[in-house]
């Protein structure tokens, strides 16, 4: 599936490139070119992923590069759904050339041939897409609040030291990236924990443990903690500007060692 | 066909002589039907407004040095100062270059703060005023229409008019910017100074939903709220009133704080963090500045506002080498409009061209006539000639009508059908 994959890089890249020019230049027309390949490489992602799953008999979440495409595809879900409930369009400027990175070292990766017994047996349970799906779509969540944080920060100090740089007209307003930030979390969160959760289940029924002590398994908690805290910080008051910001930031931080840190150190999660 | 834009402007003239020139709206209509005589001037518009009189006027090609010497004429009427008086300040563009004229006026490249659309407003009215006196035909219909589509180009396209460059848009810029929509927010008077007054007309007109007032004397107060539809409230109740509020412009003669730390970290309590915007427009200053410290609470004096604005006017300028290029390239289009529109040079192209193939065809077959009188021969190419005229004749009044309804499209299907691209 690799000349697919292909098309969805070329799509992901010719969106990402109009979506940096729309941002520079303020032009719909960039926009919407953007958007429409976007939807595009989506269109074809998602086929490719259908198509991987069924030509190689395991959920297409297994192997580094597959969980590289798939998360490029949560990502892009993610954006688009900023996209159609706020409008914030100047998140697809960071957005599109990430996922067309992600994309990118997918396709070149050599797709793993050892372990195919393996993935089908790790694969067999309905446990595994449910539990590596939520959690991917939590991360792309997390991806947007950690996009919307460093918007906020940004401008809030532009807007205490006065002076303003020539993107500072171009993000949204300050109450638009905290309501997305916060909405995220909140969705984030929920992802997450159901993740966590059938993870636990799926542990237990192969060998009776919830928990392995794992360094995923912890970088989760803490992720999970840290979130936990910023919806609590959060609702306290209806707004908590730039202090919740940062842990928007400090809880990407967590995602990411959770993500790759983790299957640096090894342990009970073999896979990406 | 010919276009000629003469006129002076704020770079030009200053105000002494411009005022001389200007006109009144009724003198406008009166002056277009004098100076527009259907013979050297077929189309006219005025455009006068405070920085600039400007007379747009069209005419045949041929007519061009009669029509220059009319509109400078009419333009520099008065009695009272002669002619030569304007000489040093009368500028006078002609075809690309009063074109060219145009699309940066009504772009709002040729203003006095770059960006600023008020002109756009005002050559409306002045195109409005041609209309109704009759002197805006097919050309200037075309070409104004075509400027209005290049200020709006000019809009989109580039940051021209994006950021404020008045105190009074900076409050609803920035309230923007820190409350995404201004909808359903409240904005908080304290001092109704007249600059304090203009931001809050700008505020309600962006859609703030609810003004307070609190002034000294309450009179004042009263007649502003009155007019903007705000509700006044006791200057010692302030602190009560100051949660409520998400954006407050404080402009009063009070020599102290009127709004101290203390006061606006009890408002951001009550306000359960949600961000207020305080905008310090009096000097001395009515806000301590150590309000600006703390968080969620963003405070401008009026040194802030005038360092944004003067770096604003320089991103516009910025943009603005941008919206020339939009211009440069919107002429190129409108040349092309205007060489269909043109529809003298086609109806001549056709009519020798069509002329061109009966001469020919005639002497392609006219040694199978034999010998001819010089009279035969003559009656022979009369006929052709005239059979080619009758035949086209309901063609070529077709193609004017085109031309007088402005079908672009119907005219440069002639030209493609006949082939007289070259």
């Amino acid at each position: 599936m690799r000349s697919l994959l292909l098309a969805v890089l070329a799509a992901y890249v010719v969106s990402a490139i109009h979506a940096v020019l729309a941002f520079l230049n303020k032009r719909r027309a960039l926009q919407r070119v953007s958007e429409w390949a976007m939807g595009a490489g989506f269109a074809l992602h998602t086929a490719a992923l259908i198509a991987d799953w069924a030509i190689d008999g395991h959920y297409p979440l297994f192997y580094p590069r597959e969980t590289l495409s798939f998360l490029a595809w949560t990502l892009v879900a993610a954006y688009a759904l900023v996209l159609y409930r706020y409008g914030a369009r100047p998140l697809g400027a960071v957005t599109m050339p990430l996922v067309s990175l992600l994309t990118f070292i997918a396709v070149i990766i050599r797709p793993a041939t050892s372990d195919r017994a393996e993935a089908s047996s790790l694969a067999a349970s309905w446990l595994f897409p449910v539990h590596t799906t939520l959690l991917l779509f939590a991360y792309g969540a997390f991806f947007v609040v950690f996009l919307a944080s460093i918007m906020y920060l940004l401008q809030e100090r532009e807007l205490k030291l006065k002076t303003f740089s020539a993107i500072f007209h171009r993000l949204p307003s300050l109450t638009m990236v905290n309501e997305i930030a916060t909405s995220s979390a909140a969705i984030g969160l929920t992802l997450l924990t159901v993740g966590i959760a059938t993870g636990m289940v799926w542990a237990s029924s192969r060998d009776g443990r919830l928990w392995h002590n794992d360094p995923k398994e912890i970088f989760a908690a803490l992720t999970w903690l840290l979130y936990l805290l910023l919806i609590l910080y959060r609702s306290s008051a209806s707004w908590r500007g730039s202090k919740a910001a940062w842990m928007g930031v400090a809880g990407f931080a967590l995602v990411l060692l959770t993500f790759f840190g983790a299957r640096l150190m090894g342990g009970y999660h073999v896979f990406g | 066909m010919s276009i000629v834009l003469i006129g002076i402007n704020h770079k030009s003239a200053p105000v002494e002589v411009r005022e001389l020139l200007a006109f009144s709206e009724s003198a406008c209509s009166e002056g277009l039907r004098t100076l527009v005589d259907g013979d050297v001037v077929r189309e006219g518009l005025i455009v006068s407004t405070c920085n600039r009189v400007e007379v747009l006027a069209e005419t045949a090609a041929e007519r061009l040095g009669d029509t220059l010497e009319r509109v400078n004429h009419f333009l520099t009427r008065t009695d009272s100062v002669p002619r030569s008086f304007f000489e040093s300040h009368v500028y006078q563009h002609t075809d690309d270059e009063a074109v060219r004229h145009l699309f940066r006026v009504t772009s709002s490249l040729d203003s006095m703060v770059v960006g600023e659309p008020q002109v756009l407003g005002q050559v409306r009215r002045a195109y409005s005023i041609a209309l109704e006196a009759g002197t805006a035909g097919r050309i200037l219909n075309r070409l104004v229409h075509h400027a209005f589509r290049v200020a709006k180009r000019v809009r989109t396209e580039t940051g021209i008019g994006a950021n404020a460059v008045s105190i009074s848009y900076m409050a609803v810029e920035l309230g923007k910017k820190i409350f995404n929509s201004l909808e359903g927010h409240t904005a908080l008077l304290i001092g109704a100074g007249e600059m304090a007054e203009l931001s809050a007309r700008h505020l309600v007109k962006a859609g703030v939903s609810r003004v307070l007032l609190a002034n000294r004397t309450a009179e004042r107060a009263q007649n502003l709220a009155g007019e903007l539809g705000g509700e006044t409230i006791q200057f010692d109740e302030l602190p009560r009133h100051l949660a409520e509020a998400d954006i407050i412009i404080c402009s009063t003669a009070a020599e102290e704080y009127v709004i101290t730390e203390q006061m606006a970290r009890e408002s951001l309590a009550r306000r359960r963090n949600r961000p207020s915007f305080f905008i310090d427009i009096s000097v001395p200053r009515n806000i301590d500045p150590a309000v600006g410290k703390i968080r969620n609470v963003f405070v401008f004096d009026i040194d802030d506002l005038e360092s944004v604005i003067s770096s604003n006017i320089r991103e516009r300028e910025r943009e603005a080498e941008r919206a020339e290029l939009i211009v440069e390239s919107e002429i190129m289009q409108f040349q092309q409009t205007l060489r269909v529109l043109d529809i003298g040079p086609t109806i001549g192209a056709l009519r020798n061209k069509l002329q061109g193939i009966a001469r020919s065809e005639l002497t392609r077959q006219r040694n199978r006539l034999g010998p001819l009188t010089a009279e035969q021969e003559a009656a022979i190419e009369a006929l052709l000639v005239s059979t080619v005229n009758k035949i086209s004749h309901p063609l070529l009044s077709h193609m004017r009508r085109s031309s007088d309804s402005s079908d672009a499209e119907a005219i440069q299907a002639w030209r493609d059908i006949f082939g007289l691209e070259e």
